[in-house]
């Protein structure tokens, strides 16, 4: 497959680009408001670029899976836009999701399947003909290092395995927006990095990748730039380092008040040294320096108390 | 607008798109059930085989030894049985795509509920039209005295579609996994063993004959009924069932969730 899905590579600059819509996913003002009266997303408006990985991290019940399931047309908004490479997800949801691939949270494969027929099903599902899924099959094999388990089925491969078909049936036609909703959940460290290493070779090929995640080392690693959402509102969107920087986090000191026993603390500031000489002018002799993490950027932006040492400690 | 700027896409990239699409997700989706009754097709091979034929020999067994009520049997045991298997089999098989989380698999591909339904329908009244023509062979090995005619297949097709719609919107409704089962396995019961399937509306208690009037089952036995014992006149029963089988799948069809609200 040469082109991908949904794109036409300009022969201008070699990017991708297309006719019915640049950008490969815009949400804008997107509200959801559930039959009862929550509201899981409010106001939400971002865009994802071809060839970078957008992460969507958030505590449990801010609304990020609320937020995938409208993008994949799973679930329809209240009201705002959702458009893929120009498409309205809204109004055209078969469209849509002609348009990018999709690795749903609690998705299940077809135990009794195996890989190689799992890919050429879902490969036809995608509306290749048969004998492109046939060959695109074999390829995914390939890509996904799962030759050795193509004929076995399903239900046999370990939860590592189940996850790289999942990713193959979400990249069986090449699209050029896959939506990763928590793909390394339960996964090994092992079977964590591999799934990472298929996610970068996809960005690699200029696909924009969305996708949610717990894991702060994870966004940290691969992700672009990183969305904070909590109580439905997108809090913060942009690079890890410009988001740690524009919440003043550089450094943070962690010590103990009441000696060995008591409870940690931490402060927060941009001066290292300023941070040290505030903790040892309260007498404490044992403590921590090291730099900020994406954690306390996002505890900090999600409403846990940090202290920040440099304003307000 | 956006629909056939999306499809023009898809055509760009080679993509097989409209009714050429439709059809073979239709297939796919049949293709999967087919492999899944491959790997443990015995299980289904006598699904299909004890069904029926027990209920077969069960009815004889009880029926007056004349070739009117063996037919009658037989009859009774085609629709008992082809019913059970469209609603037992059938709402398995949708109970664990939708609570196992396969469905979600399905619905993120661009395939629309209709394909996804027809293509299980499809198996579903694969294993049920099994289910008839092996009670035919055992029939006639049985020596029942029945006449085939093209009619007994509309007949079929109706009361199968009829069947999948009523459990199409089941499964939909059902809360979880256990109660969908059970409800399945009562909505088959119920209809099977309360029409009058196994003897005539005439011979039925005064419940029964009531029930009869509104049951798709009623109908296709006594079509059934009519059309092997060589009488033609079954363009009433086809009717009728035409018209369960278009309410019914339109109703599952509509319940079918494809997008939430």
């Amino acid at each position: 497959m040469t082109i991908r899905m949904g794109t036409m590579v300009s022969a201008s600059n070699g990017r991708h680009g297309d006719s019915y819509g640049d950008m490969p996913l815009v949400v804008e003002r997107l509200d959801k408001r559930y039959k009862g009266g929550v509201r899981a997303n409010r106001g939400i408006s971002f865009e994802a670029y071809p060839g970078e990985v957008l992460g969507i991290l958030g505590p449990n019940g801010a609304g990020k899976t609320t937020l995938v399931r409208q993008i994949t047309t799973e679930l329809l908004p209240t009201s705002g836009e959702i458009r893929v490479f120009g498409v309205d997800a809204v109004s055209d949801p078969i469209g849509v999701k002609n348009l990018m691939g999709i690795v749903p949270q609690e998705a299940q494969l077809f135990d009794m399947l195996t890989p190689r027929e799992t890919f050429r099903i879902f490969g036809k599902l995608r509306g290749l003909s048969g004998r492109d899924a046939n060959r695109r099959a074999e390829g995914l094999l390939s890509e996904l290092r799962l030759e050795a388990h193509g004929n076995a089925i399903n239900m046999k491969l370990s939860g590592g395995l189940k996850r790289r078909v999942m990713i193959g049936i979400a990249a069986v036609a090449d699209p050029g927006l896959i939506v990763l909703d928590e793909p390394t959940t339960g996964l090994d460290p092992q079977s964590r990095r591999d799934l990472w290493n298929l996610v970068q070779e996809h960005r690699a090929r200029g696909a924009a990748i969305l996708m949610t995640t717990h894991y702060m080392e994870e966004a940290e690693a691969l992700c672009d730039r990183v969305g904070i959402i909590s109580k439905g509102r997108l809090m913060s969107l942009d690079s890890v380092a410009g988001l740690k920087s524009a919440h003043g986090f550089d450094f943070k000191v962690t010590y103990s008040a009441n000696g060995e026993n008591g409870a940690t603390e931490t402060i927060y500031g941009k001066d290292d040294h300023a941070l040290v000489e505030q903790v040892r002018a309260k007498g404490i002799r044992q403590f921590s320096v090291n730099r900020t993490t994406l954690e306390d950027v996002y505890l900090a932006l999600t409403g846990d108390e940090v202290k920040r040492g440099g304003y307000s400690a | 607008m956006a629909i056939r700027t999306a499809n023009k896409v898809a055509a760009q990239q080679g993509l097989v798109t409209g009714w050429r699409k439709f059809f073979s997700d239709v297939a796919s989706v049949f293709e999967i059930r087919l492999i899944l009754m491959r790997r443990s097709w015995y299980w289904y091979m006598m699904g299909t085989l004890v069904f029926p034929m027990g209920m077969f020999y069960f009815a004889s067994a009880l029926a007056p030894d004349n070739p009117e009520a063996i037919r009658r049997a037989m009859i009774g045991s085609m629709v008992f049985g082809a019913t059970m298997l469209a609603t037992t089999m059938l709402g398995q098989s949708l109970l664990f795509d939708r609570f196992q989380h396969r469905l979600k698999l399905i619905i993120t591909m661009p395939v629309s509920r209709v394909a996804y339904a027809f293509g299980v329908l499809a198996f579903g009244g694969v294993l049920s039209g099994s289910a008839v023509g092996i009670l035919m062979v055992a029939a006639l090995i049985a020596g029942v005295d029945f006449h085939f005619t093209w009619a007994v297949l509309p007949i079929v097709a109706m009361t199968l579609l009829t069947m999948s719609g009523l459990t199409l919107f089941v499964v939909s409704y059902a809360p979880s996994p256990e109660a969908g089962s059970i409800m399945s396995n009562l909505l088959g019961i119920l209809l099977a063993l309360v029409s009058p399937v196994y003897f005539s509306m005439e011979q039925a208690p005064a419940v029964m004959k009531a029930f009869g009037w509104v049951s798709p089952l009623r109908y296709a036995a006594d079509g059934m009924m009519k059309s092997l014992s060589g009488q033609s006149d079954v363009l009433v029963e086809i009717a009728v069932l035409g018209m369960f089988a278009a309410v019914c799948m339109g109703i599952g069809l509509w319940k079918l969730r494809w997008r939430e609200n």
